[in-house]
């Protein structure tokens, strides 16, 4: 019999009738190993580790955090209600002290959702990661400051721009660096919006970055930094595509490596996010992962075909990293000094696609500069679908001034809009005006 | 005629039935030799022998060999490759590693080191020991290596079991478990049923004799040989399957409530089956494979020990003897329902007495806190209750269709069986809120359970058409598949092999066989599909045999 050093919740949702299409990566068949893995290596007898039913997030859970357009029926399928309940239930299970840590084992993913949601991307629909954090603040006013770590081989681009603005969630991705690969984004440049300096952190790695220049990053940056924005909660975005084995990517990390990060950042909740080598590397990272959140030895967990010495990174790639390491801490390190524009307000425009539905977006989003709060915003919002919204964002603590700009943005728009949207945290409501 | 005998830890309750009608209840005290315990009360039911035509056994033996370890070392061969460490599943030292592992689809990807067997083999040998266990992980993907280390063993050891072929379910660290404690219980089994043969034909007792397993089904005495682990916490599975046997309407489910002096089992039954342990059952903290009923035990039964803990009225867990009525000294609920009028054999000036020193600590009427105790008791076993039926209904689901259409367990009325059944039906109906019902002859509903069970067994099949391959572990079938096998292929190909093999399996002819699990995946690699993946389980249902039920 095995004792956990720790208490781990599992919520454990693989959707075995829910696919993208039936050989799309996000199919069926995705989590069926992983789940022999942990049901033979007897994870779930360890003391310690229990496994949790998920829950079902409801409609005003996904709209603190998205503006579904035309409405969240018509973008989400029962599978989304699920994998974002899945990590609203772990989040329950933690914040409520039922265990120590957890891990919301579930699909389909979400960190290429943004905040506007005309489709899905990067076979995402809704970032659960999100939803489950707003659910958070909603019921859990002492949970103040949330750090994610994203740990899949893409860009969040998604969670990145939910959380954009936002002083309080600090949003840290390492990823194949996007000159390589999907979403092509996720520069150091990127480091948050006007008011929210430093609360993004982009680390793009070079292809074919094995564990130990990951670990080097975990421990010369990723550390440093939440050591000293101190954190409330740590959510790791535990995507697993940086495996040596996985089709879609290009990068070396091992299950061994996954592992001993989990056993460093020490998150609070792991949700799980993209990984599609669901049979070389998916049941071994999972396991490993459990194992270091329960602190339970997993230095036996190994892919049985794994050869060190062949995914080792060359000189050049680790000095690499060594440099740009140096970089982005001094980033992080100068971003009080970083004034935010002069002017009542700012403004960016930008295109964004949905690859996996097709769609085009052109963003128009306006912040308030404001000394008082995060700062009111609003995004207008242009799709190849033919709708066009203006989503408007009462941010939590937000002044009274900002909040009179919010209804004033509601009341008179100012374009020919299918449909306007006021997102007010504080008072958690939200407003639809169908024009 | 049908003979049921259940071997209770203090009590051996023996049932007769014929032509539909129990014809002969017994009763008597368990012994230290269970033999002479099962003659005694085959006996003391003072029936005619020639009749009887099938006997049904349940008993602790296995049960107490393993609780307190009385058993042979046993020894244990395991290959299990990288993964938790193995050895920090290991019971005794008796444990060997081998080198050799097998991945999730059954594919080797290390072999076996058999001059390290053979090296072991010795060792074990050489300590004495007579039987063998052997487990590889992913044994039931593959049973190659297990097979092997079995070969080169085979001469050497009177006893050995494969992990494999004791259930079909994925679990290496229960596996290894189950597969010790088989082996373990092996000799202490069938020296067992040498002797109650033996005994039973001084009596002129020829039928067949089947045992009773965890899960509410039977078996012959030919697989409890082989697979004696099975009969593990046959007790309660004994008065559930009593319950099923006993209920009126077995389209309501009910929740079964089996008092007796220590503690209360409660059970569940939907549809007249008994819910099972989706896991396996523990024993002695200990987790294994065995497919057994899902039952939960709470510390309060008709002489549990009643007491004034920091002020508060206290009832269990222990017990502390007989009630004060039936001549213990402490006082217990029994002696409760014995003040109130309600125990009529029970001597209620002693229990009087019993309990007026509790009253006096709490400086209340005997007659009050008489109603109190009954009342903390069926708390008690309300509490307990409604966490069983909660933790039921929190049973993970892995499919949308099963979290948008939950089908949550809701009794509709209780059951109440064993001792006190009649005294605490009116207080469990209040409690509950829910009609409950105390069957005739519900103070032997184990032993009618045991007699009336129907044979039970379960096989998984595997079929992964990408590899061309389709197995059954626990009969150990491999076969080559075409890539084309389809799911009813597959079904119909389990329901013809569970046929085959039922005098192996331990079946008589009066089974139902139905598919308790089935999945298929398509199996994708790159973009194009390369095969199916395909698994069951097909099950013979636990329930009561059609004498009884057609009745
Ligand atoms: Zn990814
Ligand atoms: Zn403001």
């Amino acid at each position: 019999m095995i004792k956990a050093k720790n208490r781990t919740g599992l919520i454990f949702f693989p959707a075995y009738d829910w696919e993208i299409t039936p050989s799309h990566p996000e199919r069926k068949e995705r989590l069926l190993y992983t789940q022999d893995q942990v049901m033979e290596e007897g994870v779930l007898d360890i003391r310690g580790i229990r496994e949790f039913k998920a829950g079902l997030a409801s409609q005003e859970d996904i709209n603190r955090a998205h503006f579904c357009v035309p409405d969240v029926a018509s973008r989400i399928t029962p599978s989304h209600n699920v994998s974002a309940g899945g990590c609203i239930e772990a989040a329950r299970l933690v914040l409520e002290g039922v265990v120590d840590n957890a891990f919301a084992l579930v699909r389909p993913p979400g960190h290429h959702a943004m905040r506007v949601v005309h489709g899905a991307r990067g076979f995402c629909n809704i970032n659960i990661e999100a939803v489950m954090i707003e659910w958070i603040r909603r019921h859990y006013p002492r949970i103040k400051k949330i750090a994610i770590v994203d740990t899949d081989c893409h860009h969040g681009d998604g969670t990145q721009d939910v959380y954009w603005h936002d002083p309080n969630v600090l949003y840290i991705s390492i990823h194949q660096d996007g000159r390589t690969l999907y979403p092509g984004s996720g520069f150091p440049e990127e480091f948050g919006g006007p008011r929210a300096q430093g609360m993004t952190l982009n680390v793009p790695l070079p292809p074919k970055t094995s564990d130990a220049g990951m670990l080097y990053v975990m421990e010369h940056v990723i550390l440093p930094v939440l050591d000293e924005f101190k954190p409330d909660l740590v959510i790791n975005s535990a995507g697993q595509d940086n495996h040596y084995s996985d089709p879609i990517t290009n990068m070396s990390f091992t299950a061994g490596g996954y592992a001993r990060l989990n056993e460093m950042l020490r998150p609070d909740i792991c949700v799980l996010e993209g990984g599609y080598s669901i049979e070389a590397a998916l049941p071994y990272v999972n396991t490993g992962i459990i194992l270091a959140l329960a602190g339970v030895d997993y230095s036996y967990v190994r892919e049985p075909d794994l050869d060190p010495s062949r995914i080792k990174e060359d000189s050049r790639v680790m000095d690499y990293i060594k440099r740009l390491s140096e970089k982005l801490l001094q980033l992080w390190h100068d971003r009080s000094s970083m004034q935010p524009p002069d002017g009542p307000y700012m403004e960016r425009t930008r295109s964004i696609f949905y690859d996996t539905d097709g769609i085009s977006e052109t963003q128009k989003e306006v912040i308030r500069i404001c000394e008082d709060c995060p700062g009111v915003f609003r995004i207008n919002s242009h799709a190849s679908t033919g709708y066009h919204i203006l989503g408007i964002h009462v941010p939590w603590g937000a002044c009274d001034e900002c909040r009179d700009q919010a209804q004033n943005w509601f009341d008179y728009p100012d374009d020919y809009f299918y449909a306007v949207y006021l997102q007010d945290m504080d008072r958690d409501a939200y407003t639809v005006k169908v024009l | 005629m049908i003979l049921g005998i259940d071997i209770g830890g203090t009590h051996t309750d023996a049932v007769c039935i014929d032509d539909h009608k129990i014809i002969a209840t017994a009763k008597s005290a368990t012994g230290d030799d269970l033999v002479r315990s099962i003659l005694e009360v085959v006996h003391a039911l003072g029936i005619d022998y020639s009749g009887i035509s099938r006997i049904v056994l349940s008993t602790t033996l296995s049960t107490n060999a393993i609780i307190e370890k009385k058993y042979a070392p046993t020894g244990m061969i395991v290959s299990a490759g990288p993964g938790i460490d193995p050895r920090l599943y290991f019971l005794t030292d008796d444990f060997y590693l081998v080198e050799g592992a097998i991945d999730h689809r059954g594919r080797e990807y290390i072999p076996v080191n058999q001059e390290q067997v053979k090296q072991i083999a010795g060792e074990l040998k050489g300590k004495g020991i007579a039987g063998v266990g052997v487990v590889s992980k992913f044994s039931v993907r593959n049973s190659q290596h297990e097979t092997m280390i079995r070969s080169i063993i085979e001469e050497d050891f009177e006893n050995i079991s494969m992990g494999h072929t004791m259930s079909g379910s994925l679990n290496f660290h229960r596996r290894l478990n189950t597969t010790y404690f088989n082996t373990a219980v092996m000799p202490v089994q069938s020296r067992f049923v040498g002797s109650v043969r033996r005994a039973l034909r001084e009596l002129g007792i020829h039928a067949p004799m089947l045992f009773l397993k965890a899960d509410g089904g039977t078996y012959s005495s030919s697989a409890a040989d082989r697979l004696p682990v099975e009969t593990i916490l046959s007790g309660p599975a004994a008065s559930m399957m009593g319950a099923v046997a006993l209920c009126r309407d077995l389209n309501t489910t009910t929740l079964v409530l089996d008092v007796g002096g220590t503690t209360t089992d409660i059970g569940i039954l939907i549809d007249g089956v008994p819910i099972l342990e989706p896991r396996g059952v523990n024993i002695n903290g200990l987790e294994t494979l065995v497919r057994g009923l899902k039952v939960v035990s709470v510390g309060a039964g008709g002489d549990s020990y009643v007491q004034v803990k920091g002020g508060t009225l206290c009832v269990g867990p222990q017990r502390h003897g007989p009630p004060a009525a039936m001549g213990g000294s402490a006082p217990t609920p029994m002696d409760a329902f014995a003040i109130l009028g309600k125990f009529d054999s029970g001597d209620r000036d002693r229990a009087r007495s019993a309990v007026s020193g509790i009253a006096q600590t709490l400086g209340r009427e005997v007659d009050d806190v008489s109603r109190e105790i009954i009342s903390v008791m069926v708390d008690n076993i309300r509490t307990t209750a409604l966490d069983f039926i909660d933790e039921v209904n929190s049973n993970p689901v892995y499919t949308i269709y099963e979290m948008l259409h939950p089908e949550l367990v809701k009794p509709e009325q209780v059951m109440i069986i064993g001792g006190p059944a009649r005294q605490l039906q009116p207080y469990i109906e209040e409690a509950f809120q829910l009609k409950c019902i105390v069957p005739d002859h519900a103070m032997v509903a184990n032993a009618l359970g045991a007699a009336l069970a129907r044979t039970t067994a379960q096989i998984t099949m595997l079929a992964d058409t990408q590899q061309r391959r389709m197995i059954c572990p626990e009969l150990d079938i491999e076969e080559e598949v075409p890539l084309s096998l389809s799911f009813e292929e597959l079904k119909a190909r389990g329901t013809a092999i569970i046929k085959e093999n039922a005098a192996y399996l331990g079946l008589t002819d009066d089974v139902e066989i139905s598919i308790l699990e089935e999945q298929s995946f398509n199996m994708v690699r790159g973009f194009s599909t390369t095969g199916k993946n395909m698994r069951l389980k097909i099950q013979t249902r636990p329930g009561i045999i059609r004498e009884w039920s057609s009745r």
